[in-house]
């Protein structure tokens, strides 16, 4: 019992394993839901629902990934963050903007042209922001961050 | 912008696990920058000079571009 009261205050008082525990508790919640509403649709689904599905999980596997690392770095003794993961996400948050922009003037343009909820033109936006954001991650992670 | 960060830290049996804690760096940050994927701030660079005990332009070689 007193260990794992003691478990809990330090996860509490570390930074580290907060953030880890913040990524890991939203991508359940997210997981959930899209399993919630992926159950309990009455129709069949369609193709473009299957799609989301396999975004939505592909992101989840994202932030668990995340939160592992984190978690197994923190084991290790390493920062939370360093000046390469904090340029890292910075850099990756300023392309996903701009890329965003376009994105969102390509689903106004969409959403004269196809017939769609408002709901899920600003769903399938949010989403593809997600998408954008972590592939420019990605991107950077294979380039990195050089003569700049 | 060059450097001989792996040269030094094989001249000083040091593994990449060992340079980024004394820096207080994540392992991954050393990875990069051996690889020249990045390029450190001067905090970093002069951080990783005191280790080895050499100044930085002995590590990070600048080229003229």
């Amino acid at each position: 019992m007193l260990f794992k009261s003691n478990f809990v205050l330090e996860i509490i008082n570390n930074k580290i394993m907060k953030r880890a525990l913040i990524a890991l508790a939203v991508s359940l919640i997210v997981l959930v839901t899209t399993a919630l509403w992926f159950f309990k649709v009455e129709k069949s689904i369609t193709g473009p629902e299957v799609l989301t599905f396999g975004i939505i999980i592909v992101l989840v596997g994202f932030g668990l990934y995340f939160a592992y690392m984190r978690f197994t770095g923190a084991q290790r003794g390493e920062p939370p963050e360093d000046e390469l993961s904090k340029r890292m996400l910075q850099k990756s948050a300023a392309w996903s903007y701009y890329i965003s922009l376009y994105m969102w003037v390509f689903m106004i343009w969409l959403k004269d042209r196809v017939t769609l909820d408002t709901e899920q033109v600003l769903g399938a936006g949010i989403l593809s922001m997600a998408v954008i954001f972590f592939l420019c991650w990605i991107v950077i992670r294979i380039r990195g961050i050089r003569n700049e | 912008m060059n450097n001989r960060i792996r040269e030094f830290r094989a001249r000083h049996d040091l593994t990449q696990d060992d340079l980024a804690k004394r820096v207080n760096v994540r392992r991954e940050t050393i990875v990069f920058l051996e690889k020249n994927k990045y390029n450190p701030s001067l905090k970093l660079a002069h951080d990783i000079a005191r280790v080895f005990g050499v100044a930085i332009e002995e590590i990070f070689l600048f080229d003229s571009e």
